[in-house]
């Protein structure tokens, strides 16, 4: 009865599974495993076992089973402890996610978007398996609408009091019951100040971007975002109208606005922005309050010489408060309460703010933030400007459809 | 025939514009700095960034994973494929195989997208990818394997049928010997392929599944540092193994002579 | 007798056995997909993106068919514009390939058969990277710090003309589309061209022509056919290409195959998507079917 000599190299393969994890996953864990949807249904990690002489069959068995249990879930040994989280890019920083990971015992696996449309279309396309995802208020208008989304247990989430009342009960979910807030920004007009000093040009106002006759020193030196909606509501504000106005002549006036300007912007930009301010290649943009901050640290950082500044138009901007959402495709809805009721904490939600100059709604966060940042109008804006800012709504398919038209004739005419 | 110093001139300067990008590529995946502008000194930095990054280890598992997939499965229908079209002319056959090759590559992703998401109600991951990859492969390994057969005499079958021998037996000790060096070369068409291919994976890889392909427009468009350029190489280096090796199995078919 | 009917009979099964397998996967991967497309550039979009279903029980929800997205297409030129965009791409894209492949594609044809394999296949080496790696490198290539874009704009600026961009310009997308589609011209040119009887150049010489005569009159219009399919080669791709201009090209520079990304990824206007796909798919069989006509015909020397 000799069965010692058949599991003698079960230890060797548990050894290099410990030792070895990344080599023993990348040449022989099950592709299978590894990804957001069906990660951990099947798998639970199993600490391997001491081999000794004298294990009856049975144990044996059991042994053998383990240790292919062990290396099929390689990749993903805490799989049942994983919480899901599709978030912005650049939107949590990775100290509180260590934090809440040690706080938890769990794992946090995170993918990105970089725009509301895109997670959208992900999760159209039929994307699962998300926890937890970061949308701006639009996008979860059209997610509660879709009945995408995981009522929220409020008794699991004690430290909701925190949020600022004027954050709370928002048009797209009243009531909060499927939303928490968890940063905002304002999309408005950040410039280099050293590069406008001598313009003179009207910084408050959204006609530095869309007046040729403002734009004429600025030829080239511009940039604007490339998003539909944003730009769209950028024109329309300078125009007098809603951000959300869905006339459609209205929105051709803007997209008139707009394809006036275009010769004198350098480009359509949403992403390496920040990165031309910052070296001083372009001098004025239509960008994220928190890029913005972002690129005057960096400018300062690297002692060019000027700051970037942030304005915020008096003709008013968008608002573009994020909040946390369950989707109701989520295996562990109750990491994600965790994980919610942790980033109300004043502490951690302070960390984003102080990293990346983000609006912050949560009140008890403020003692932990930056005096600076705290003074700051465009990360803080006081209650006069709080009345120009407007939050974006949800457009309808035919509206979409037509903005995409308009959209088309922006960037080919 | 005259190859005067105009037509060498002309050819050379064309080789040249083919080559000088990839050597750039590949030269500056060595290149000591940040930026793909000047040369600063070598270093194998961006290489040892490259295996620790973690992302782009999985990206590559899976493009592995699913290139030798597809391309044993798209072997096997596209031998069969290959087969039926030479030797029973059927004509339908012949139009689903060879038009998924001529169409340009976003219709087929966009039409796979759809019957996924509509029909199947697949969740998009690496079974979609399989999918659609051996798809399009199969009609790569069919064109190879048609061409070989094409290029045989056919009097070796009727002789093995006069002699008695069943279609089994005339495929299993005559055809398939005679066209295994087109099936290889096909089989490593179909996993350059498919290790390559950015459109059609781009449409139904969904949320969470990376490629290689994708992780690499992924960096092209948000953070371009040098670490593409070392994935670039060792890629290039894969298909070009791949190519060298396909183009020894079955010459004339690569040249296009098919 | 009865054993060649069974001989026949095994042969169809195994006709039905070999093409089957094939036959059945491209059905439900290849040609039902197509349908799909087909029947949901004819169906209203999904409220919230995708499609709107085909029949439901409440019949307050926009269900079945419509000609809507069809007529959306042709409401204004703009998308009409946008395929003509392509087709000029694809058209510059094929001329410019030419002109370049054909050097090549005759110093292959006239030379010794033992340097002909390696020529070829230092002509197919590049296309073993990665398409993307391709663009990528005109990327550097192109950018505003390489030595490259540096002497250009020091030339113009000696001319006293404004420095230009290279990179995320009209002229860097054009310069991607031949780089990626310069083999697949020169490899079907190449082809036609090995095939040509040298004698009869020689002919031509003893009768007076002069060089150039030579090619224009006889190894042009002889090379016709391999012409056509290669520019089929290149033309079709780059009508659906969307990756190049995304990378490398500015923000005018829209084609058909972003446009209908942007409908399946971003606005998520499935139907809409759909009906571009359609127009392209279309365009596409229109010139194959031209590729086919024009290499069809002969060609007398």
């Amino acid at each position: 009865m000799n069965n010692v000599a058949d599991l003698r190299f079960i230890p060797s393969t548990l050894r290099q599974a410990q030792g070895e994890r990344n080599k023993l996953w990348l040449l022989t864990g099950n592709p299978f495993v590894v990804y957001p949807q069906g990660v951990g249904r099947g798998c639970k990690g199993h600490s391997p076992q001491q081999h000794t002489l004298s294990l009856s069959n049975h144990e044996r068995v059991m042994q053998l089973l383990r240790a292919l249990m062990l290396l099929l879930c390689i990749g993903s040994a805490h799989a049942a402890d994983t919480l899901h989280l599709y978030n912005w890019n650049n939107y949590i920083s990775a100290q509180t996610i260590s934090r809440f990971e040690a706080q938890c015992a769990c794992r946090v696996v995170q993918d990105y978007y970089s725009d509301n449309e895109e997670m959208l279309a992900k999760l159209a396309a039929g994307a699962t398996g998300y926890d937890l995802i970061v949308p701006t208020g639009n996008a979860a208008e059209s997610l509660i609408r879709q009945r995408a989304l995981r009522p929220l247990d409020k008794s699991a989430l004690p430290n909701l009091k925190n949020i600022d009342p004027a954050f709370m009960n928002t048009t797209f979910d009243p009531g909060n019951k499927y939303s928490v807030p968890y940063a905002y920004t304002i999309t408005l007009i950040g410039y280099n100040s050293e590069k406008v000093r001598n313009l003179n040009l009207p910084l408050d106002s959204w006609a530095v971007i869309f007046e040729p006759r403002y734009l004429e020193g600025l030829k080239g030196r511009v940039t604007v975002l490339d998003s539909q909606r944003e730009l769209l509501a950028a024109a329309l504000k300078y125009l007098g109208y809603s951000a959300n106005d869905t006339d459609e002549t209205h929105w051709k006036q803007a997209r008139d606005l707009i394809i006036r300007a275009k010769p004198y912007w350098a480009a359509f930009n949403a992403s390496s922005y920040i990165k031309e301010l910052t070296i001083g290649n372009i001098w004025l943009v239509h960008g994220y309050s928190n890029d913005i901050f972002q690129a005057d640290l960096d400018a300062q950082k690297a002692k060019r010489g000027f700051r970037i500044l942030a304005s915020i138009p008096k003709e008013g901007a968008v608002l573009a408060l994020d909040s946390m959402v369950l989707h109701k495709s989520g295996p562990r809805p109750d990491l994600a309460h965790r994980f919610i009721n942790f980033m109300l904490e004043g502490k951690n939600s302070s960390e984003l703010t102080n990293l990346i100059g983000s609006g912050n709604p949560n009140l008890a966060a403020r003692q932990y933030i930056k005096p600076e940042i705290l003074k700051m109008p465009a990360v803080f804006p006081d209650r006069k400007q709080q009345t120009r800012l407007e939050m974006l709504h949800d457009l309808d398919r035919y509206q979409r459809r037509v903005l995409s038209r308009i959209w088309t004739e922006i960037k080919l005419r | 025939m005259r190859r005067g110093p105009w037509l060498w001139a002309a050819a050379l300067a064309v080789y040249a514009f083919l080559y000088l990008p990839l050597t750039i590529v590949v030269v500056y995946s060595f290149n000591d700095s940040r930026l793909n502008a000047e040369w600063v000194g070598f270093t194998w930095h961006w290489y040892h960034v490259l295996l620790d990054d973690h992302e782009m280890l999985l990206a590559a598992r899976n493009s592995l994973f699913i290139a030798v997939s597809s391309s044993l499965v798209a072997t096997l229908l596209g031998t069969m494929a290959g087969i039926a079209m030479h030797r029973y002319n059927f004509k339908l056959l012949t139009f689903m195989v060879l038009t998924p090759v001529a169409m340009p590559e976003i219709l087929l992703g966009v039409s796979l997208l759809l019957f996924f998401i509509q029909v199947l109600n697949l969740t998009l991951g690496i079974v979609s990818i399989l999918l659609a990859h051996i798809t399009f492969s199969i009609g790569f390994v069919a064109v190879i394997v048609r061409a070989r057969l094409a290029g045989m005499d056919d009097s070796i079958f009727e002789a093995a049928r006069d002699l008695g021998a069943s279609p089994w037996e005339t495929f299993r000790y005559i055809t398939f010997p005679l066209i295994l060096p087109a099936v290889i070369a096909g089989a490593l068409m179909a996993f350059t392929l498919s290790i390559d291919d950015f459109v059609i994976t781009f449409f139904t890889a969904g949320v969470g599944v990376q490629t290689l392909p994708l992780r690499i427009y992924s960096m092209i468009k948000i953070a371009v540092t040098p670490e593409v350029n070392a994935v670039s190489t060792l890629l290039m280096l894969l298909t070009l193994t791949m190519i060298v090796l396909a183009s020894r199995f079955a010459p004339d078919v690569l040249k296009g002579k098919t | 007798m009865s054993e060649q009917r069974k001989l026949s009979r095994s042969v169809r099964l195994t006709k039905w056995l070999v093409s089957s397998p094939p036959f059945l996967f491209l059905l439900l991967f290849f040609v039902a997909p197509s349908a799909i497309m087909v029947l949901a550039s004819f169906r209203y979009p999904g409220e919230f993106g995708g499609l709107a279903p085909l029949t439901a029980s409440d019949p307050n929800i926009l269900q079945g068919l419509t000609l809507e997205t069809y007529r959306f297409f042709f409401s204004e030129f703009i998308y009409s514009y946008v395929f003509l965009k392509s087709f000029i791409v694809a058209l510059v894209t094929t001329l410019i390939c030419l002109v370049m492949a054909y050097p090549v594609a005759l110093l292959i044809a006239r030379s010794p058969k033992k340097s002909r394999d390696l020529m070829v296949l230092l002509v197919i080496l590049p296309f073993a990277s990665n398409f993307l790696i391709r663009v990528y490198s005109w990327m550097i290539i192109l950018g505003p710090q390489a030595a490259f874009s540096k002497m250009v704009n020091g030339v113009l600026g000696a001319l006293g003309i404004v420095p230009v961009h290279l990179l995320f310009s009209p002229f860097a997308v054009l310069v991607g589309m031949v780089y990626v589609h310069l083999p697949f011209m020169v490899l079907p040119l190449y082809t036609n061209l090995e095939k040509h009887d040298p004698t009869l150049l020689d002919a031509a010489q003893d009768l007076g022509a002069n060089a150039w005569q030579r090619f224009w009159r006889v190894t042009f219009p002889l090379s016709l056919p391999g012409i056509y399919s290669g520019a089929a080669l290149v033309f079709i791709p780059v009508l659906g290409m969307f990756a190049i201009p995304d990378i490398l090209g500015g923000t005018g520079d829209m084609l058909i195959g972003n446009l209908i990304k942007e409908q399946f990824l971003s606005t998520r206007d499935w139907p809409f998507g759909s009906t571009l796909s359609i127009m392209l798919t279309i365009a596409v069989l229109l010139i194959v079917w031209l590729a086919a006509r024009l290499g069809g015909r002969r060609h007398y020397a």
